[in-house]
């Protein structure tokens, strides 16, 4: 019973992953779709980043080492466009404050 | 080839944690270690594992677990219209092999710097694609064997939301993007409380739709 639910869900996802490459394979994007697609990556990520900040009732759970932390993030990952400083940056943030608040 | 598998690395880190709350998901759902391990080749995507078997250690029915499962991956439906262009001079099994790949830093990957020429993109997807898998195969397998390895109070999830701060301001090279990523930010949180995350996908529809009105305004 679990593998079944194992396999359906593999199946559906798969098929998530895939309907749209299938199904537009011969599409021709107009220009405002092109740049509709171009805001995909920004604003997933974005929610994202809320939604693991938030518990499933809507209550945002970060508090100030999580936010300072984000900020430092965001700051870092704009400057040097390095991912591993970033998270460092973010992780140390974090720590540093969660331990001295 | 090498780009693309070096680029996956950092990105990876992450979800060490993450192979970890994983395994303890497993465990505690009462799942057998090589069971909850084989969702790992069979769906690959982590939130969708931890969703699935959170439910079933509930004692979710079937279709509850699966289908809210689901829910937690519908995003992967928005990555598939936005990566169909590059697609689209693909030759037919990449259609096929390319999907199963396409996770949350596969598809960040792809639009960080969008590669034209048709051959290269398709090394660099597939070369960081199946980086990941690897690793996701090896961590879950610890994960599941190891279970609670890491002490929560350490807090390395927080790793999770750091990671994609990170990507989000690389994907938003134009202050057009940091609009969208900023109104997106706030739609999430005005509509988190729809199940499954579904507000995700709400906010980001939403935003994308504001974002298409407010810059075409004026323009025939």
């Amino acid at each position: 019973m679990i593998l079944t639910a194992i396999i359906l869900t593999g199946i559906g996802s798969y098929l998530m992953r895939a309907f749209f490459i299938f199904a537009l394979a011969r599409y021709q994007f107009p220009p405002i779709m092109l740049q509709a697609l171009e805001y995909v990556a920004p604003t997933v990520m974005a929610a994202l980043v809320v939604s693991l900040l938030t518990t499933p009732d809507g209550e945002l759970v970060a508090g100030v080492p999580e936010i300072v932390g984000l900020i430092g993030t965001a700051i870092v990952a704009k400057g040097t466009g390095n991912h591993i400083l970033a998270l460092i940056t973010g992780m140390s943030i974090y720590w540093l404050l969660g331990w001295l608040l | 080839m090498i780009s693309g598998a070096l680029g996956a690395l950092p990105l990876f880190i992450p979800a060490i944690p993450f192979a970890f709350v994983f395994g303890v998901v497993v465990a505690n759902a009462g799942i057998p270690e090589w069971l909850g391990w084989s969702s790992s080749p069979i769906i690959f995507g982590g939130a969708i594992q931890v969703t699935l078997f959170t439910l079933i250690g509930e004692g979710a029915s079937v279709a509850a677990a699966v289908s809210a499962a689901l829910v937690v991956g519908a995003r992967h439906m928005l990555y598939s219209v936005a990566l169909a262009p590059q697609f689209q001079n693909q030759p037919t099994w990449f259609r096929w092999v390319g999907p199963y790949v396409l996770i949350d830093q596969v598809f960040v990957l792809s639009q960080l710097n969008p590669i034209k020429e048709p051959d290269t993109f398709r090394r660099y997807f597939l070369a960081a694609g199946f980086t990941f898998w690897s690793l996701w195969m090896l961590f879950t397998a610890i994960g599941v064997m190891l279970g609670p390895a890491i002490p929560a109070s350490w807090g390395v999830e927080f790793a999770a939301p750091v990671l994609f701060v990170s990507l989000m301001m690389a994907a938003s090279n134009r202050p057009d993007k940091i609009g969208a990523a900023l109104l997106a930010m706030i739609m999430a949180y005005l509509f988190a409380e729809l199940p499954n995350r579904a507000g995700l996908l709400v906010a980001v529809l939403i935003s994308v739709l504001i974002m298409l009105l407010v810059t075409r305004r004026g323009q025939p």
